[in-house]
């Protein structure tokens, strides 16, 4: 037996704060390590600050999902001041975080999942390899190009929405800060059906409502032999290619769910939801659902580079000091260990589907377990699930304009709120105290956190640490199927320092002043 | 006839120290709106590619950065944009994908017209004031008059 020990997997665009250590056995991965390399200290230095201040500087933690994380900043104050916000708020908060959501899908699906399809050392022999490189090779692939042109696109929503880009601001304690004007909603509309026309086109392949159909692996295999845009679609693609190249065999995980739920929906909308919401909160052990208890949620720090408490901690007592040795050699991470009453837990798309009770990926669930496959084809077909809401809320804000888009909130009092969303990797939470009209307390747990946790006190792995175990690797120098079993989670360790520099080779003369 | 747009964007963390610069430029600039010749200025912080459809109103655009390697620390670097370009060493998509990265894409992806002219001006190692300074004026004069015009 072959043993290889503390293998730095080069995860070279996986965020330069993320590195993954594995054993390999005979070819086997048999153990795994997820290390978050910075120290991120947004918690700390929220502490005195004015309350509003977490509006303008967590958006900063990430210039992916910015917006993301200031609905749940907004969230969190609106809960410490009691508001609500009327309706029109809400139409116009979930419209631009349906929008930040789904450009992310597409382009982490697109640009940073099935780019490894590109990888010419690992497929060189995939009967799909060489149609892979023309669709999503860097910077040229047919796919790549698109996707980044439609995202672009449709982002316009949010521009219009919020009214300044990039750093848009718009949200508010009891609502939003303006209303658009008939003629931008009316662009909104516009770009949000040419996405659509887009999405069904490129992506799918087919209408929505054919997609939706889709409730059973017999009826997936059916679709995909229906049509030949079915097939070639890059949905269809990712499909054929996944199946054939195993990735429904790897990257299981704790098979352990978790949803706070999202977008809450106006009093008055023609949108369903369930409980207030589009989309309910859960655990799920498998696809068995259980309600959502917030108070569950703890963080563990036994092998996290912070000052140790007296065991786990919830969010509202848990603090982000840190303290990087003197615990023999335990501690091999930035990131908090985040568990749901002590349970390991994976977050994002996947985790949706499973408290939406999909059929679909109910059965692919029951048929294999969770996998690479399932967990990425989540990923690009949650859009589907958005677009019908999101027109019908453009609408809804066209005939009803003249509605309250805010309610006054003239001080945010002392007290404790709570923002719980569902960002585009998952679950997010603000945890927010307010001591003297100044921030007392701040604590983020974000679905990286949750999905790339280093172990706890139990020993217990975190999700994606979890999901590493049994992946068989080829080449030790191009280790594709790591890739696939990390990326199919999204990962995103905020986005630190990246600033232009000098590439190797010869020096590259500019004017030097 | 219309005048030549004319933007200064400043890209980075203001949270970061070691990316903040173009932030710490932008908020000098700010000191000084309204800029000359109807300059824009905008913050372009972590946006990436977002900061796409900044790039499609023609004119001349002049980015603001940290850098890395370029020069002596301490030192502003001026790149056009075929430089920036070429400081591409990983042509990936990332989180952390830069200007370089957005260049590289946009003539594929511009939907409106190309900037006709895109300089960088770089700031390389830790930002002293007077380093600030002298950025934010050659990122004014070179959003004026371009690189032909400050040889």
């Amino acid at each position: 037996m072959k043993t290889l020990r503390d293998i730095n997997i080069p995860f070279n665009r996986a965020e330069g704060d993320l590195e993954i250590r594995v054993d390999v056995e005979d070819g086997i991965v048999s153990d795994a390590w997820s290390v978050g390399t910075m120290f991120r200290g947004f918690e700390e230095m929220m502490h005195g600050r004015g309350a509003l201040d977490g509006l303008v500087v967590t958006p900063r933690i990430c210039g992916i999902c910015s917006l993301t994380h200031l609905t749940a900043a907004v969230e969190a104050l609106d809960d410490v001041a009691g508001s609500s916000p009327p309706d029109n708020a809400r139409r116009l908060r979930n419209l631009a975080l349906m929008v930040e959501t789904i450009q992310s899908d597409l382009r982490q699906a697109v640009l940073m999942f099935m780019v490894d399809f590109a990888n010419q050392e690992a497929y060189q022999d995939h009967p799909l390899g060489e149609q892979a490189q023309q669709r999503y090779s860097p910077l040229q692939g047919r796919a790549a190009i698109e996707v980044i042109r439609e995202s672009k696109r449709l982002l316009q929503m949010v521009a219009i929405i919020g009214g300044q880009w990039p750093h848009t601001s718009f949200m508010v304690p009891g609502g939003v800060t303006s209303m658009p004007e008939r003629s931008k909603l009316l662009q909104c509309g516009i770009i949000l059906e040419r996405f659509r026309g887009w999405y069904e086109r490129s992506i799918l392949g087919c209408s929505l409502e054919r997609w939706l159909e889709v409730q059973s692996s017999r009826d997936l295999d059916g679709w995909l032999d229906e049509d030949p845009c079915h097939r070639e679609s890059e949905l269809g693609f990712f499909i054929r290619f996944a199946r054939q190249a195993g990735l429904d065999t790897l990257g299981r995980g704790p098979n352990r769910f978790l949803s706070y739920g999202n977008f809450t929906l106006p009093q008055e909308t023609g949108v369903q939801g369930v409980g207030g919401r589009l989309m309910a909160p859960g655990f799920a052990v498998g696809t068995e659902v259980s309600s959502f208890t917030a108070s569950k949620i703890s963080e563990d720090l036994s092998h996290s580079w912070y000052q140790q408490g007296d065991g786990p901690a919830h969010p509202f007592a848990g603090r982000t000091r840190p303290y990087a040795s003197g615990q023999g050699g335990r501690s091999y991470s930035w990131i908090k260990a985040p568990r749901y009453g002590g349970e390991v837990v994976e977050t994002g798309p996947l985790a949706e589907m499973v408290m939406a009770g999909n059929p679909l990926f109910k059965d692919l669930l029951a048929q294999a377990g969770p996998n690479v496959l399932v967990r990425e084809l989540a990923r690009l077909v949650r859009p589907a699930h958005f677009l019908e809401p999101m027109a019908i809320w453009v609408d809804e804000l066209l005939h009803r304009r003249q509605e309250d888009f805010y309610h006054a909130v003239k001080s945010i009092p002392d007290g404790e709120g709570v923002g719980m969303i569902q960002a585009a990797r998952g679950a997010l939470g603000h945890w927010l105290r307010i001591r003297d009209g100044k921030i007392g307390h701040y604590q983020i747990i974000t679905p990286t956190a949750w999905n790339g946790s280093p172990r706890d006190g139990a020993g217990q792995r975190g999700p994606w640490e979890e999901a590493l175990i049994g992946t068989p690797i080829k080449d030790l120098n191009n280790p594709v199927e790591a890739g696939h079993v990390v990326r199919s989670f999204d990962p995103c360790l905020v986005c630190a320092v990246h600033c232009l520099s000098r590439p190797k080779g010869p020096p590259l003369r500019g004017w030097s002043r | 006839m219309e005048p030549v747009k004319r933007q200064i964007i400043c890209i980075g963390n203001r949270l970061v120290p070691e990316d903040a610069a173009g932030p710490a430029v932008f908020d000098r600039l700010g000191e000084l709106q309204p800029l000359a010749d109807g300059i824009e200025l905008s913050e372009g912080g972590l946006a990436g590619l977002n900061l796409l459809p900044l790039l499609e109103q023609g004119g001349r655009v002049v980015f603001v950065d940290a850098v890395r390697g370029f020069t002596r620390p301490g030192e502003l670097v001026v790149l056009d944009q075929r430089q920036i370009v070429a400081s591409l060493d990983d042509r990936h998509f990332g989180h952390g994908a830069g200007l370089a990265y957005v260049l590289a894409v946009l003539p594929e992806v511009c939907d409106g017209e190309p900037p006709e002219e895109i300089v960088l001006v770089g700031l390389e190692g830790a930002c002293s004031g007077p380093l600030i300074e002298r950025a934010a004026g050659l990122s004014l004069v070179l959003a004026a008059h371009g690189l032909q015009g400050c040889s």
